[in-house]
């Protein structure tokens, strides 16, 4: 894998440190101002986080010669086409 | 006493032995042999000692041994002991040399019914528990926020609508793949074991689902055996383990990353409830947006004090022009010409004085209006999202910010987040 750019969490928990240092008025007032542009940053990097990834269910087979393929999946349709059909494969 | 005695016998020479000597050689005869063995009867006269010792005798129709069973076993059997239960017993035989009695010490007690099968699987577990393959220094945390996700599983089984429901609930856009194979019957752990396989070569899968819906012991007899257990051990994936049995734990939950007890609750420890963190993430926007405002108008504050005791040195700068002029004058009658150089320093002195303040204070003001431009131009929008809006007096085209300098009859440009309003002051409240 990858490495991501920053991890959400360590994202989220910097954005809640800001949050509490600016309420706890430890800093002057240019670092508080700097605190909330890193803050803000943070918040559109955690919500663009959140959406990035597109909703999709897909099925991985591997055919005889082992190749792996993948399809999309459709859960509900797939249970009314193989409930026509018993392939023996216990409904579990 | 004496261990043996020589003796005459009819002539010969014989050697007898005491009791003690016998018994103990028996003892260890039995000990030396059956130290470790598996005895399948039934139970008669079960008693628990009020030493939370467990008693009872383990017979078949043609024999009986008394077992014994101490509180330190006897504290981990899952089950109740009774008369006429078919049990599997593993302990060691000895003799009980006060009274000759030869006994089973146990150390597990499992009911019968899968007797030879659940010692395979006592052995698979000692085995794979000594190569390491349940420790928990290799369990690996599972990712915060994954997204995409590897299910294994009966491909119409309620087990995968179950995880698919409760994943799309709690995050609706993520990507699941899901690799169908068998959960029960022949072949099942092999196809288990290979999904897994799969899964790690396809590599995109942040966090594997391993399980099925509930059932019978036998029916997850799959996920009790070796190939599924090297499989998960093998995952560079984190595996969470979900074999529909709220009890009993399969040899699948002892090597996964987590074990959860059915399909439904590990979908809800696979992700995090997306809900609960864009509210956590707003709630931290907003208290941003408050902090630095509060911190603005204290510095505002700061310096409207600072700007009035500013003027004072006006007043200061007056006393002394006029002091000075005093004493030029005093001086000029005094001592001539020498009184007019002095009159000229107090004007200096009065001059770098009020140009000196007005300066600090400019810059001041200077350094203010740059810092609150930064943070009105970071996102003016944003405010207005949360349904603020924005009042321009359009007498005047500056933002109101303060009743008393609107007029009734104004007209106001009122901004919001899609569009404008031109309103009329109808009243006003200070």
């Amino acid at each position: 894998m990858a490495a991501k750019v920053r991890k959400f969490e360590d994202e989220l928990k910097d954005l809640e440190s800001i949050v509490n240092q600016i309420d706890a008025g430890e800093l002057s007032l240019e670092d508080s101002i700097g605190a909330f542009e890193r803050g803000v940053a943070l918040v559109k990097s955690l919500n663009q986080k959140l959406d990035e990834v597109e909703r999709k269910v897909e099925m991985l087979t591997r055919s005889a010669a082992g190749v792996l393929e993948t399809a999309p999946f459709d859960p509900a349709a797939d249970d009314k086409t193989r409930a026509e059909k018993d392939d023996g494969d216990p409904p579990f | 006493m004496d261990e043996q005695l020589d003796f005459q016998l009819r002539g010969g020479r014989a050697r007898a032995l005491s009791v003690t000597a016998l018994l103990r050689m028996v003892r260890e005869t039995l000990e030396a042999n059956l130290s470790d063995c598996w005895v399948v009867g039934e139970i008669s006269n079960a008693r628990l000692a009020p030493s939370n010792h467990f008693y009872f005798t383990l017979k078949d129709d043609r024999a009986a041994v008394n077992v014994v069973m101490f509180h330190r076993a006897f504290q981990h059997v899952r089950f109740k002991p009774e008369d006429g239960m078919e049990v599997i017993v593993r302990g060691r035989i000895s003799v009980f040399e006060a009274r000759g009695a030869l006994q089973l010490y146990a150390e597990e007690i499992e009911p019968r019914g899968i007797g030879a099968l659940q010692i395979a699987l006592e052995q698979l577990k000692k085995r794979l528990a000594g190569e390491g393959l349940f420790d928990d220094a290799r369990k690996r945390p599972l990712p915060f926020l994954p997204r995409t996700i590897g299910v294994v599983t009966a491909r119409r089984g309620a087990g995968l609508r179950d995880i698919l429901t409760v994943l799309y609930g709690r995050f609706p856009n993520l990507h699941v793949i899901v690799r169908p194979a068998k959960v029960q019957g022949e072949g099942a752990a092999g196809d288990i074991a290979d999904a897994i396989a799969d899964l790690n070569r396809d590599g995109r899968a942040e966090l594997l689902i391993v399980g099925r819906g509930g059932g019978s012991l036998e029916d997850l007899w799959a996920f009790n055996e070796e190939q599924v257990a090297r499989a998960i051990f093998r995952s560079t994936i984190p595996v969470i383990s979900a074999v529909g049995h709220e009890i009993d734990y399969t040899i699948a939950d002892f090597v996964a990353d987590v074990r959860a007890p059915t399909p439904t609750a590990a979908a809800q420890m696979a992700v995090p409830s997306k809900a609960e963190l864009q509210e956590r993430i707003a709630a931290a926007d907003a208290a941003l947006a408050a902090g630095v405002r509060r911190e603005v108008a204290g510095a505002r504050e700061t310096l409207d004090d600072l700007a009035a005791r500013l003027r004072s040195p006006d007043g200061r700068v007056r006393e002394l022009r006029l002091r000075a002029g005093q004493l030029a004058l005093a001086l000029a009658h005094a001592m001539g010409a020498r009184g007019r150089s002095e009159a000229l320093e107090a004007a200096h002195l009065r001059d770098r004085l009020l140009s000196s303040g007005a300066a600090s204070l400019a810059a001041r003001r200077h350094r203010l209006a740059e810092l609150a431009a930064r943070l009105d131009s970071l996102s003016p929008l944003k405010v207005l999202e949360r349904g603020y809006a924005v009042v321009i007096n359009s007498r005047d085209g500056r933002a109101v910010l303060d009743a008393a300098r609107v007029e009734v009859g104004d007209e106001l440009n009122v901004r919001v987040m899609k569009g404008r309003l031109r309103a009329r002051t109808i009243a006003r409240e200070v």
